[in-house]
């Protein structure tokens, strides 16, 4: 043992160990994503910027009782439709998305199939200058990515 | 033709080589710096200023020239100001000496040697002029009045005395062989009895390389400025071009080193092996150029130590100079001087003394190889043997 320590010191390994580590990432494929030229492309699980099917969703309001900090509100009436039978409407379906910390429970808690509310969108370019009016949504913005134009939609750019 | 005579040579000389080069290279080997760290930490370094960064030295040098000049109120003023100049001056003016080439023709009959002048004390020179650096750091920690600069001073003061006496006694057994103090002589003696001093000197090379890391204060051994420590020490209260000129100093000392190791060690400007007829096809690349190329691989493998080595604790630093660098280079005075003295007049010794060393370095190195083979063989050894397929 002893000796093997000996040796050791002798030839320096240690040293030349590191360099020879250092050396080889000097020329290792770098992990470095140009951002706006080239842009990640997240996974499949990925939760990003809301989405909402307003003819899916069924209004039973679950998604807000879901919501650990209740940012989701909801408002609606009941109105006849044109073969006499009553069903809900939508007055307000908004997201205060400022607030939201993407914990996907609400989609979780949606009971349509597919799910009506969903977060796995890939969007995550939501930087915005101001926040209660670029990060509050509303239905319209939530239905349309041309409402939202503080948000760019996510599009798959070639990584490099 | 009448404008080149020997003075104005001299001049333009001066300012190429001693004000121009250093502050070129230097904005490269800062941006060489940070891109290879980056490279070797999977990154890829600054990219963004000009293509493929190389105006990244430029965008530095305006951030550093425009901010705020700030004396602390307390400061030592007069000290204070003339320490950055202190630490960048004695490093330019020791380049003069440095022999970048021969003589190159510049007109029909004007040729002129790519040195400023050849002194025939240079090596002493260097040493000299390069240890009056050190009063920069030290003066510079004591005047800012803050603690930890003092703290980064003080240890400087240190480990620069420590590291010049290995490195002075490394020096001392290649000066045997050369017999002369001057560069350029040293760099013609190389030429002529068609040996590179690093081959009888590869201990000597090794100390010295490893003193002149200690010396410009660079990772592993950057206590004086220890950045996660002492708030990177000594120059703490310096900003804007005091600041700037504390790194040109440092870079420039790097580049001495590089340089001086090429002159000493690996044959300045000559090509590899000048002697060999079949290499003669090296000569096609001028012979500053060949310079600049080995001095650069130096330059690279303190970035590289940078990137590799971590800081040594100060009582290690302490016990690397004294304990184990000081003891092996005075035993290598004895070998090559031994080398030197059973072959009077001839450079036979050296020759042995070359086959010797080599000898011991590829021993070191297949040992080396035997005792990983070893690791790997325990550490195979250590693992069960159904998880072995997929370890």
């Amino acid at each position: 043992m002893a000796l093997k320590k000996w040796l050791d010191r002798l030839t320096l390994l240690d040293l030349f160990d590191g360099l020879s580590v250092t050396g080889r990432h000097f020329f290792r494929k770098k992990v470095t994503i140009q951002y706006p030229e080239q842009k990640k492309i997240p996974s499949d699980r990925f939760r990003g910027m809301f989405r909402l099917d307003e003819e899916r969703c069924i209004k039973c309001t679950l998604c807000a009782i879901e919501c650990p900090i209740n940012i989701i509100y909801i408002d609606w009436h009941n109105e006849k439709n044109p073969a006499g039978k009553s069903v809900k409407v939508l007055d307000r379906f908004d997201v205060d998305v400022k607030r939201c910390m993407f914990c996907q429970l609400c989609e979780e808690a949606c009971p349509t199939v597919p799910k009506s509310i969903w977060l796995t969108t890939k969007t995550y370019e939501m930087a915005a200058y101001e926040r209660n009016h670029a990060l509050y949504l509303d239905i319209r913005k939530l239905t349309d990515w041309q409402a939202a134009p503080n948000v760019k939609p996510f599009t798959v750019v070639e990584q490099g | 033709m009448k404008l080149l005579t020997p003075t104005v040579l001299t001049y333009v000389k001066i300012v190429l080589l001693v004000a121009v080069v250093p502050a070129v290279v230097g904005f490269v080997i800062v941006l060489a710096e940070r891109r290879f760290m980056g490279f070797m930490q999977d990154r890829l370094g600054p990219n963004r200023v000009g293509p493929k960064g190389a105006l990244q030295g430029l965008a530095d040098l305006v951030k550093l020239v425009t901010k705020e000049d700030v004396t602390p109120a307390l400061a030592e003023k007069a000290v204070h100001f003339i320490s950055p100049v202190l630490s960048v001056i004695p490093a330019l003016t020791a380049l003069a000496v440095i022999p970048f080439g021969p003589a190159v023709r510049l007109a029909r009959h004007v040729s002129t040697p790519l040195y400023v002048t050849d002194v025939n004390i240079g090596l002493l020179f260097v040493l000299a002029i390069t240890s009056i650096g050190v009063y920069g750091i030290i003066l510079g920690g004591w005047s800012s009045n803050n603690k930890y600069s003092l703290l980064g001073g003080l240890r400087s003061a240190a480990q620069l005395v420590s590291y010049e006496v290995p490195m002075g006694l490394s020096l001392v057994s290649v000066l045997l062989m050369t017999r002369s103090l001057s560069l350029v002589e040293i760099v013609q003696r190389q030429e002529r009895i068609h040996l590179w001093f690093v081959f009888p000197g590869l201990l000597a090379f090794f100390l010295y390389f490893v003193s002149g890391v200690a010396e410009t204060n660079r990772n592993p051994f950057d206590l004086p400025e220890a950045e996660s420590e002492l708030v990177s020490g000594f120059n703490t209260e310096y900003s804007g071009v005091k600041f700037a000129f504390f790194f040109l100093g440092e870079y420039t000392a790097m580049i001495i080193i590089s340089c001086v190791a090429v002159t000493v060690f690996f044959g300045g400007w000559l090509s590899p092996f000048p002697s060999v007829k079949a290499l003669d096809f090296l000569k096609v690349i001028p012979p500053y150029l060949w310079f600049f190329g080995k001095a650069g691989f130096f330059v690279f493998c303190y970035i590289w130590f940078r990137s590799t080595f971590p800081r040594y604790r100060f009582d290690q630093l302490m016990a690397l100079g004294w304990k184990w660098m000081l003891p092996i280079a005075l035993a290598n005075i004895v070998v090559v001087a031994g080398a030197i003295l059973i072959t009077p007049g001839s450079t036979r010794g050296l020759f042995a003394l070359a086959w010797i060393y080599g000898g011991l370095f590829v021993a070191m190195f297949l040992l080396a190889r035997l005792r990983r083979a070893l690791a790997r063989r325990d550490r195979l050894a250590a693992v069960p043997h159904g998880a072995r397929e997929s370890a």
